[in-house]
């Protein structure tokens, strides 16, 4: 397919995806924030942190805050400036997403710039949230259902997995910028309520449980299964693991420098397992898998996205076949 | 069911007089001809079956259908943008639920006439690069062509992939005080607006499938498979089988962007911008997540002037360096052939009745509005002395910009087109105001008369063929004769009717 759509279809899931998972953290940090006493600088400046906001302008109290992420056209991640990006590279790109699926994307895009999103906001904060996370919801459910599961799908799905794993890094994260008043604290009713809403806000909840009947250490066990669970969908492993199928099925060979950097990733998380990276620190840990998979992105634009000038087919020699890549139909021309 | 309860409720309101139907009030305009009805509550007989169903909704269930409608066309994001707004905005293309009709019979004359019209335009090109003929014997003032922004020297002795000139024309007809067509001008670079022809018929679908039961309309649908066709079949020697066909769009800041990106979607091809393609060795190429694939043919919505770097415009940011030389190569076909512009200049426009004499000894069906030529000095005199009751139109311009309505005119807009006229009359054409027909229309009011054209989109590869019906766009503000969408006008669905057997 064109590059340039490739490039449009990946980042129209990455922005999806960033959305659900900047109100995932949003709802968490309110519900952490319900059980605890924290000092007012520490309760919402975590999350600009984690979403790279260093230049909010005021004070990050709560109101602020959850305004900056979710409403500010400014702030290039917040709920709105990633619906609208996920949108626009849609629009652009609306002969590759399904008519089902743009439906969708425009009706919510009119939505959060309508009065009824914003009476939502206002007055029943969760519902809001929850809906925000529907959407991408709603939106990849359709494109499961309605798009052709080719190679702009696998671009789709690429760039969901990776988005994901790097936001499940940083839900994890939350937990190690709020921090507990004293170390004492640690293991006790309000640190459990910290583990359990973590978990709730990756929909982990229920799933963990039925795994791990009361564990004894919620902190490791948690990051256990947020970072290594084979079969969670929003475990880092899991994301890893789509992420590599979708790149191979891309390249349709094995080894390509975007499903070796996600490899070198998951081999570098095998070889540790939860205790060390607690031990190495777990906030340094989840900095190095959020930059690694940084790393992904540039290695994935660097394959297929920033080809630049291309190496154009060698002239054929009189009489010889045509080189086999201008020969190939064109993809479009054929499905037809 | 839902229909039937909603009869139910309306007889009972019609019956205590509360609220009238649909056009029970609608009084058509003065003089211009009505698209529905031959005099005040008697419709043509083509229109009568759309007249006593439509017209049986009240104006409040009318205008449930039509929120329903706008809603369709905003979730949809049936949009465009207008170049005097901020860089991405996008409106809704303003719909009017209220359908056009076409007879028939006089449909089949329509067609002919554009067909023979198409078919002079395109002998008309190739003479004009090569031969020329017409030049030589005069039909056609040689200078007006070799002048003209639109002709393309670089065009001269090239013969475009299948001989096709003309692939897509939007020719815009209007009906006079008599109802006959009349020939406004000929769109042949690339014309837009078929997208919401197809998009329009959707809604309309939704919105009154009771209708289209009972009135049979001839379909529209089949339009990007037949554009397709009519590009696969002019593909140049040498293509792939099937032929790589792409849409070629400025990009997702053109007005027309959604246009582009649809017709890609309905002919299930691909969508390039400029900086998507690349020409090695006189081939052109498409950069792919798999390496460069060759193109075949382009279906190009950049005009010529931003084509190629090299060739043309060399600040053109939009195009594809050395495209233009490929295709000179004959290895890749452009739709619309480069330099069509000549055959729809305005000035150029006058001549396209003589020109289908000349090509085809046959008489034109379709007839033009009479036109006056400024470069010429007998015409120029008479538009100059005639302005406040001419309308005057720049040659190498359109959507409704660089456009003088005489009648309407302050003395100050004539006296400055009265200057550019002296100071560059090659680029000035002046007709007389033709009353447009109108179709009853909603506004806030109820249904008005308001004034409407229409733009068929005609398709040429190795064989032409005429989309049934068109775009009607229509004037929403009382009295107003300009249409154009970026002036402010919106559209209807026109529906040809079906020859009864």
């Amino acid at each position: 397919m064109i590059s340039r759509v490739a490039e449009h279809c990946f980042w129209l899931s990455r922005y999806l995806e960033r959305a659900e998972n900047t109100a995932r953290v949003l709802e968490v940090n309110r519900t952490v924030l319900l059980d605890l006493e924290a000092p007012i600088d520490q309760q919402w400046r975590p999350l600009l942190i984690i979403s790279g906001v260093h230049d909010m302008p005021g004070e990050p109290d709560g109101e602020r805050v959850q305004h900056y992420l979710t409403w500010e056209a400014a702030n290039l991640s917040s709920v709105v400036s990633s619906l609208s990006a996920a949108r626009e590279n849609a629009r652009i790109i609306r002969e590759v997403v399904s008519a089902d699926m743009w439906e969708r994307l425009n009706y919510y895009h009119l939505w959060l710039q309508g009065p009824t999103a914003h009476g939502l906001y206002e007055n029943n904060r969760s519902e809001f949230y929850n809906q925000i996370k529907r959407i991408n919801q709603l939106v990849h459910g359709i494109a499961e259902g309605t798009m052709s599961h080719g190679e702009a799908w696998e671009f789709f799905r690429l760039g969901k997995y990776l988005e994901r794993a790097c936001q499940t890094a940083r839900i994890l994260d939350v937990k190690y910028h709020i921090l507990l008043p004293t170390t004492q604290q640690v293991g006790t009713p309000v640190d459990q309520a910290h583990w359990v809403a973590i978990l709730a806000s990756c929909s982990g909840y229920e799933p963990y449980h039925k795994q791990r009947a009361a564990p004894p250490e919620p902190s490791v066990s948690v990051a256990d299964f947020l970072i290594y669970d084979p079969l969670f969908p929003r475990s880092v492993r899991y994301c890893l693991r789509e992420c590599c199928a979708a790149a191979r099925a891309i390249s349709g060979r094995p080894g390509d420098p975007v499903e070796q950097a996600v490899q070198d990733l998951s081999d570098w998380l095998d070889a540790k397992g939860v205790e060390e990276l607690i031990q190495e620190g777990l906030h340094e840990s989840l900095t190095h898998v959020v930059d690694s998979v940084h790393g992904v992105g540039d290695a994935v634009d660097r394959t297929y996205f920033d080809v630049g000038p291309q190496t154009p087919p060698a002239p054929a020699p009189a009489g010889a076949a045509p080189p086999k890549e201008a020969a190939a139909p064109c993809q479009c021309a054929a499905a037809g | 069911m839902l229909v039937q309860s909603q009869q139910a409720g309306r007889q009972a309101q019609s019956m205590d007089g509360q609220a009238a139907p649909l056009f029970a009030g609608y009084r058509p305009h003065a003089t211009a001809w009505d698209e529905l009805f031959a005099e005040a509550g008697r419709p043509h007989s083509h229109t009568r079956l759309i007249v006593e169903r439509l017209g049986r909704l009240l104006p409040a269930e009318f205008q449930l259908r039509r929120a329903s409608a706008d809603l369709a066309f905003v979730n949809q994001g049936v949009t465009f943008s207008v170049y005097s707004d901020r860089r991405g905005v996008e409106k809704i293309f303003p719909f009017d639920l209220v359908p056009r009709p076409i007879a028939a019979a006089e449909w089949q004359a329509v067609e002919a006439g554009l067909l023979q019209r198409i078919h002079a335009l395109n002998l008309f090109l190739h003479d004009v690069y090569h031969e020329r003929r017409i030049l030589r014997e005069g039909v056609v003032p040689e200078e007006l062509v070799v002048k003209s922004k639109c002709y393309r020297p670089e065009m001269m002795g090239f013969d475009p992939p299948g001989g096709q000139y003309i692939h897509v024309v939007g020719t815009d007809l209007v009906r006079d005080e008599k109802g006959q067509f009349l020939v406004l001008e000929d769109n042949g670079r690339c014309p837009s607006g078929v997208s919401y022809v197809l998009e329009n018929r959707v809604v309309m679908k939704k919105v009154f499938p009771e209708l289209f039961q009972h009135c049979r309309v001839r379909r529209v649908e089949d339009y990007p498979h037949r554009l397709r066709d009519a590009l696969c079949s002019v593909a140049p020697i040498g293509a792939g089988d099937p032929p790589c066909v792409v849409v070629l769009s400025p990009g997702p800041y053109n007005s027309a962007y959604f246009e582009h990106s649809f017709l890609a979607r309905h002919m299930g091809i691909e969508l390039v911008l400029g900086q998507d393609l690349f020409v090695h060795d006189d081939k052109v190429f498409l950069k792919t997540t798999r390496g460069p694939q060759k193109v075949d043919v382009i279906y190009r919505r950049v005009d010529d002037d931003f084509l190629d770097p090299k060739a043309f415009r060399s600040d053109s940011l939009l195009g594809v360096p050395g495209l233009f030389g490929a295709y000179r190569a004959g290895n890749v076909t452009l739709a619309n052939a480069v330099g069509t512009g000549v055959a729809d200049d305005k000035a150029i426009y006058p001549f396209v009745e003589n020109m289908i004499r000349f090509y085809l000894s046959e008489e034109p069906l379709l007839h033009n509005v009479p036109t006056y030529i400024c470069a010429r000095p007998n015409d120029r005199a008479y538009v100059l002395q005639h302005l406040h009751e001419l309308v005057v139109k720049a040659a190498n311009e359109s959507g409704g910009y660089g456009m003088l309505m005489g009648p309407f005119a302050s003395a100050k807009e004539r006296s400055d087109f009265k200057e550019k006229i002296t100071h560059d009359p090659r680029n000035y054409i002046a007709q007389p105001l033709v009353t447009l027909s109108a179709c009853p229309t909603w506004t806030e009011e109820g249904p008005a008369p308001r004034h409407v054209d229409l733009r068929p989109y005609i398709v040429s590869g190795r064989s032409t063929w005429v989309l049934p019906g068109g775009l009607t766009r229509t004037a929403l503000v009382k009295g107003s004769l300009v249409v154009n969408s970026s002036q402010g006008g919106g559209s209807k669905d026109t529906w040809v009717m079906e020859a009864k057997n």
